[in-house]
């Protein structure tokens, strides 16, 4: 049976309106509500699932973040992980971690850990970054089966369906590998209280980047941060008449 | 204060049959439940452990009741009673004595308003009985509670006393992270049993749980 591993992050709640900070530094995450990133929470649900159909024997859960990044990790473990790593994170630090460092965070975890299977959400909902799961498997020099909407077990490896443009793609892969996790690969579970009160009680350690020998200094430097451009009002016209009219004034048509 | 804790649990629990032991009727939160989906801020109780029937208990009490002949004229001690099921149970197969203990009080008074349900009457008490020497039992049952490491290690050590002392200690676990592979060499496999739907659902990740004897 495999090992896997989940990566999860806290970002802002998909349901709040995010605000650019007057600096244009970043977007403003004091006092706003944060939650599990939603690709992730499909990642922990497919974890979870392996375990269940006895695929998987242990499911570990990593985030890289503040302190509060544990409250994310109760989540994975209230979904049904194991055990849960927290590499901590914090201030300035943490504003500039990046895709890379987080890379070479799960790497250095899924050796340490001996996994098999490396489930991330394919993107984070803040950054939109998708690199995690690609830059993992290259640093690790194990197969990849990203965008993945269907994760099936077959001999000593894995069969994945990947969502692709336009269609479908099945691909098949050795362990261990890297999946990143689409949208449709499975709908995640709600955490409910008999959950959550067991989870508390389940193994978290704490170590830092330093700890497993990682350098996160920044490779990228944020330079602007800009709100989407405001769309201008548009105007209801009476009739198709008046809106030929219109389109013909504006010189459309 | 009694009278007051029995209303609030029967407020919030409903008369569940979902589990592995069906024929004990037990009051418990359920999908049905407002509370089910609650936070923990939520919700009245700390910690309401009893207000949900762990696999290791379920296992615990099912086979208590398929083999009746491990409790019969037998003196119980069931520690960390939960909802009361492994007490009820070995009560309705003939025990000699059964005294369901947990250090939280809502827990016994939740076990007593089970029992009655059963037509069972069971002594309780919410001394926390960790270290004692237990000389008025010959039989202790541990329903689910290898789930918390270093309570673990406290608990491990204690039964493994209470084992030399030659008493029969009875261990329910889904595979709770407590109960190491170390620590399941010391004892023996009884049963094996697969969860209901309904305790899936409030384990996350545990499909079976099992009943094991702490090797003398």
């Amino acid at each position: 049976m495999s090992r896997v591993l989940v990566g999860v992050k806290r970002v802002i709640d998909y349901a709040v309106k995010v605000r650019v900070k007057p600096d244009k530094t970043g977007v403003v995450t004091d006092g706003v509500k944060h939650s599990m990133n939603p690709f992730d929470e499909i990642a922990v649900e497919e974890a979870v699932k392996m375990k269940e159909k006895k695929i998987a024997s242990e499911v570990i859960a990593v985030s890289c973040g503040p302190a509060q990044a544990q409250e994310t990790l109760r989540t994975a473990l209230a979904m049904g992980a194991d055990r849960a790593i927290h590499v901590e994170v914090a201030g300035p630090a943490y504003d500039t971690l990046q895709p890379l460092h987080v890379a070479k965070i799960l790497a250095k975890l899924s050796q340490d850990e001996k996994v098999d299977i490396v489930i991330v959400g394919k993107q984070a909902i803040d950054d939109d970054s998708n690199q995690t799961a690609q830059m993992t498997a290259a640093l690790l020099d194990w197969p990849q089966a990203t965008f993945a909407s269907k994760v099936e077990k077959s001999g000593d490896g894995l069969t994945v369906t990947r969502e692709i443009d336009g269609g479908l793609e099945v691909i098949k892969t050795k362990l261990p590998a890297v999946v990143s996790a689409d949208l449709r690969l499975n709908e995640p579970r709600y955490a409910t209280l008999p959950n959550i009160m067991k989870a508390k009680k389940k193994p978290l350690k704490k170590v830092t980047p330093k700890d497993l020998g990682v350098d996160i200094a920044p490779r990228i430097k944020v330079v602007s941060v800009e709100d989407p451009p405001v769309r201008q009002a548009g105007a209801v016209v009476p009739d198709v008449d008046a809106l030929v009219a219109k389109l013909k004034e504006g010189g459309h048509i | 204060m009694l009278k007051e804790a029995t209303s609030l649990i029967l407020k919030h629990t409903v008369v569940s049959r979902k589990h592995l032991t069906p024929e004990l009727a037990l009051r418990l939160i359920t999908p049905d439940c407002p509370l089910w989906r609650a936070t923990e801020e939520q919700t009245p109780f700390k910690d309401p452990f009893w207000a949900f029937y762990w696999p290791g208990g379920q296992a615990t009490a099912r086979f208590i009741l398929d083999n009746g002949n491990l409790v019969k004229n037998r003196n119980i001690l069931d520690v960390g009673c939960g909802c009361g099921a492994g007490s009820i149970a070995a009560a309705k197969m003939k025990a000699k004595r059964v005294l369901a203990n947990d250090i939280d009080k809502f827990a016994v008074i939740a076990t007593e308003i089970n029992a009655k349900l059963n037509d069972i009457t069971v002594e309780t008490s919410t001394t926390n009985l960790i270290g004692d020497r237990c000389i008025e039992f010959d039989t202790i049952l541990i329903g689910d509670m290898f789930y918390d490491e270093e309570f673990a290690n406290l608990l491990f050590e204690w039964l493994h006393t209470l084992s030399a002392d030659g008493k029969t200690v009875l261990i329910g676990d889904p595979g709770r992270h407590g109960l190491t592979a170390r620590r399941r060499r010391s004892m023996s496999l009884l049963a094996k049993y697969r969860l209901p739907t309904h305790s899936t659902m409030e384990n996350n990740g545990f499909t079976h749980s099992t009943v094991w004897r702490l090797n003398t």
